[in-house]
């Protein structure tokens, strides 16, 4: 018996031990990232120092118990002794975890009033989650634009794609327009969303923080060292919640300033802050000077955890987006599609914007009560309903005319009224969209 | 064998075949009929759980749209929670209650029939909503609005499927309490209960005071989505978050109704197995009453990254570290108990043993979870995963089958097969390791949860957690045969099935007659219950 249930513990610890070197051998990270800002750095610490106290209470404990299961067992003649009470240890084991609970919160809170001052940024950047994606607006500069899934991500993650994750790189980590950030400047951001509630998440910079339609959370990054970090959504928002990541890049200020200039003078396009050059992919880079206005901000007046307006706005960074009027830009004038460019640039749009509720093939969503494009009464109906239901969206479709410009939509329009099927031979245009808005 | 007096006997006659199931107000029927019922909800949910592992073994959606899968992780949840881990205890509770107070049945007997026969309607209309239009409820478990808003034809009936799930449970918790404070044998006053009592006295009037929250919750939901209110709609003056306040209000004492009967149970099979007086039975008491008193003031801790002022997280970051202070106060009276005993190691042994192992370990990670600023790191990853299946999985779940082999030969009247068990119990305890202490590391590395597919660097732990699942999951095929075979015969059990056990149940034959106490029992049996100072 004694050797039987030894041989079942021994034999327990052996796979305990097999699962753990396997753990060790798979040469991945299996702790808390240490981070590359100052709070990620208190958080790594507060978290191994609450660590190693578990460690310690746990090695006593199972200890204890450990040495009842070997040495107090009846099958080796141990009688049981009858005591059942005892004042004195039910105080000391009352206090002394009271005491180390103490240990732990004071050092705790330290960290935690740290985190939550967010007064005297150097900048401010206004988060907004979307499904599936995030917009990023510079409020000094006077810019924003999205970063959704980089397209062979989004291929790749297909159901039964046939691609290999392995070979696309950084898989469902990367993103077509990355947030830029200056090295070692104290960074706000302020998190909203426009749809259901996401949350913001990067652990190098342990910044993570609820992005909830109607209020306006903040939260502050200052990035030590340059480099590329990568995180995601971290709170469920729907079908596409796995894959809508973050990719911050963190540059030294004076790069930085040269990413900004590049994207002011950048007639639209985002500027891939490796080469400086421009991107052909994405949705473009909108201009708006309304968003200086911090007042405007937030959907919806200031709740309980709206963040409070800063006393002054910022001068603007460049005179001429303060000038600019407060409208949005969606055209570029005269812009004119034929069928041939319109339908392959609305593929494109389709594939980064569409695909993930229509679905790559057109087909929609059953489960998701998502209608087909392919032989849909919208696409192959009159086409003023149908440039208005993607300018305004309905139900869980948003409105687009907020979030594409005018090339953009006329292009996708014209690509979902003759493909996969259909064939109006209607052509867009994007002062089409501009006339519909 | 029956000792039911002539006077009684039209008590006994009752009917046979499916009418005996469906009309019986036996509180020994009504707790089958839950324990039954919840091994069924523990099977679906655990094979919508194998989905979910099945298609996180690699990176890549090989199986399923990422709508289902989010239908998988929501429904996994509710039915885990609401369909087999409360009914197992009410059926625990159903069966053990009426005989540990020496009570002939449940106090309410026509509403104890009432309260389960709602469960299984209601399951039913949960799993309905899969074939509906637009697919089940898959905003998570906590269904948080605006997401669980864009939920399809579904959306009313998951609600109603909650009314009715909340009703069927305060039912039950309303009995627990009648059954409790009534009809206790002559002699038994509060402080000479078994524990087992004790903590569902305590978890039915937490299931009374949050139940009705969580039907507020969601009824608010049902009226911004069809009446036009905006309680969670910041466009019409409301805020989501007030939605996780109210839910976790819930929430979080739900949490210790899914917990508190599990430290009963093992306060009643240590002794048994230590052969020795429970250690510190009154702080044992008194522990569990501050558990419940505290779960009420700790809700927040659940939301830190919504954006809460710092003097809120920091009450709730210090509110709930105190909590570790009574559970400490459990284990520490748990090792003492063990400590100097003479024990011996039979499955419901090894499942107490695994269950104060396993539990402190969910302790650990919850007392991480509750410093803030390590919160806002571990929050919504698979950190948090493994801290709950710690506590649930292999604190609730090892707790209930540690109870099912306890009191087996109490119930049938055979015991049940030790070396078949065991195995059970290993590969179940071994399994679950694989299963859920590689998701700590996962979580730490920052792999969020509730995400169909994930990133490559992530893929050999996840494999692993995989392979621990299947394994886990094919173990409790053993558990059914086990219980099976037990149920078809086997070695007669005395009516003091365990050399060690005490209480009044024990004095029962097994199996007990069908009115359990028809006469109070004899004042002295209650002196000799093992609690006792005497």
């Amino acid at each position: 018996m004694v050797i039987n249930t030894f041989r079942q513990v021994m034999r327990g610890l052996a796979i305990l031990a097999l699962m753990f070197a396997a753990g060790a051998a798979c040469a991945v990270d299996l702790n808390m990232p240490v981070g590359v800002t100052p709070i990620s750095q208190d958080v790594y610490g507060l978290h191994m120092y609450a660590f190693w106290v578990c460690v310690g209470i746990g090695t006593v404990v199972f200890g204890l118990i450990l040495i009842s299961i070997i040495w107090h067992r009846k099958s080796t003649g141990h009688q049981a002794a009858q005591f059942h009470e005892s004042t004195v240890l039910e105080v000391v084991w009352t206090i002394i975890p009271f005491i180390i609970l103490i240990a732990l919160a004071i050092p705790a809170a330290k960290v935690l009033v740290k985190m939550t001052n967010t007064s005297d940024p150097d900048m401010t950047i206004k988060i907004t989650g979307f499904q599936w994606k995030w917009n990023y607006a510079y409020l000094q500069d006077g810019f924003s634009y999205f970063s959704m899934l980089a397209a062979d991500s989004n291929a790749a993650a297909q159901l039964d794609s046939g691609i290999n994750p392995d070979t696309v790189p950084h898989y469902l980590r990367d993103v077509d327009h990355p947030l830029v950030v200056p090295v070692g400047k104290k960074v706000r951001l302020l998190i909203t969303s426009d749809d259901v509630i996401h949350s913001w998440y990067v652990a190098d910079f342990a910044a993570k923080t609820d992005a909830i339609p109607g209020f306006v959370n903040e939260t502050w990054i200052q990035v030590d060292k340059p480099g590329t970090y990568r995180g995601g959504c971290t709170e469920l928002c729907g079908r596409g919640h796995g894959f809508m990541p973050i990719v911050v890049v963190a540059m030294p200020a004076a790069d930085y300033q040269k990413w900004v200039t590049a994207m002011q003078a950048g007639n639209g396009a985002y500027i891939n802050p490796a080469s400086m050059q421009p991107e052909s992919v994405g949705s473009p880079v909108v201009f708006s000077a309304a968003e200086l206005n911090f007042n405007a901000v937030s959907p919806v007046a200031a709740g309980g955890n709206a963040a409070s307006p800063p006393t002054a706005a910022p001068a603007a960074a460049k005179p001429a987006a303060a000038s600019a009027p407060a409208e949005v830009t969606h055209t570029v004038a005269g812009q004119q599609w034929t069928l041939a460019t319109a339908m392959a640039h609305g593929k494109q749009i389709y594939a980064a914007n569409c695909a993930a509720c229509h679905m790559p093939d057109g087909k929609g969503n059953a489960a998701m009560n998502v209608p087909a494009i392919a032989g849909g009464p919208i696409p192959n109906g009159p086409l003023a309903a149908h440039i208005s239901l993607v300018l305004h969206g309905k139900g869980i479709m948003p409105p687009w005319g907020n979030i594409l410009n005018d090339a953009d939509l006329a292009a996708v329009i014209t690509f979902e009224r003759n493909a996969f099927g259909n064939h109006t031979g209607d052509l867009v245009q994007p002062s089409q969209i501009k006339a519909a808005r | 064998m029956s000792t039911a007096t002539v006077a009684h006997e039209h008590h006994a006659e009752h009917p046979s075949g499916i009418w005996r199931w469906i009309t019986t107000t036996n509180h020994k029927d009504i707790g089958t009929l839950y324990l039954v019922f919840s091994l069924i909800m523990f099977f679906i949910g655990g094979a919508f759980a194998m989905l979910i592992r099945a298609e996180l073994f690699e990176p890549g959606m090989q199986l399923m749209d990422p709508l289902f899968f989010n239908e998988m992780t929501t429904l996994h949840g509710l039915i885990m929670i609401f369909g087999a881990i409360m009914p197992a205890f009410v059926g625990l509770a159903n069966w053990m209650i009426p005989m540990m107070v020496g009570a002939p049945d449940m106090a309410l007997p026509r509403m104890n029939n009432w309260s389960f026969w709602i469960l299984p309607f209601a399951m039913l209309l949960l799993l309905s909503t899969m074939f509906m239009p637009g697919g089940g409820p898959a905003g998570g478990w906590t269904m948080y609005p605006p997401l669980m808003l864009q939920t399809g034809v579904a959306f009313p009936f998951v609600i109603f499927a909650v009314h009715m799930l909340g009703i069927s449970s305060v039912m039950g918790a309303i009995n627990v309490i009648a059954t409790i404070l009534n009809l206790r044998a002559p002699g038994m006053s509060l402080m000479k209960m078994p524990l087992f009592v004790w903590s569902w006295l305590i978890t039915a009037y937490l299931l009374i005071a949050v139940m009705p929250v969580l039907a507020g919750a969601v009824t608010m939901m049902l009226t911004d989505k069809y009446f036009g209110t905006s309680f969670f709609n910041a466009a019409g003056g409301g805020d989501p978050v007030l939605y996780q306040h109210v839910f976790w209000f819930f929430g979080h004492p739900e949490v210790y109704i899914m917990i508190l009967p599990a430290f009963g149970i093992i306060s009643e099979i240590i002794p048994t197995f230590a052969r020795k007086p429970l250690f510190g039975y009154s702080s044992m008491v008194y522990a569990i009453s501050s558990i419940a008193f505290l779960s009420f003031i700790v809700w927040a801790h659940h939301m830190f990254t919504v954006g809460m002022p710092l003097t809120a997280q920091l009450f709730f970051m210090f509110t709930t570290m105190l909590i570790a202070v009574p559970t400490g106060v459990k284990v520490f009276n748990w090792v003492a108990t063990m400590w100097r005993g003479s024990l011996s190691f039979e499955t419901p042994m090894l499942f107490a043993i695994a269950f104060v192992i396993l539990f402190t370990i969910g302790g650990f990670s919850g007392v991480m979870l509750a410093l803030v600023p390590a919160d806002y790191q571990y929050h919504q990853t698979y950190f948090v995963v493994a801290h709950f299946h710690y506590v649930l999985v292999t604190g609730a779940a090892f707790a209930i089958m540690g109870a099912v082999y306890y009191w087996l030969p109490k119930w049938t009247g055979h015991m049940y097969n030790e070396t078949l068990a065991k195995w059970h119990f290993w590969l179940t305890a071994i399994s679950a390791n694989v299963l859920y202490f590689p998701m700590h590391f996962l979580g730490l590395a920052g792999m969020p949860r509730r995400i169909p597919d994930y990133p490559v660097q992530f893929t050999d732990l996840n494999m692993l957690a995989s392979i621990g699942g299947f394994a886990f999951g094919l173990a409790q095929l053993l558990f059914v045969f086990v219980i099976f075979q037990c149920v078809r015969g086997g070695k007669k059990a005395e009516a003091r099935a365990w050399e060690g056990a005490h209480g009044l149940e024990w004095t029962l034959p097994s199996p007990p007659p069908y009115h359990s106490f028809t006469e109070p029992p004899a004042a002295q049996l209650i002196w000799a219950h093992p609690y006792r100072d005497d």
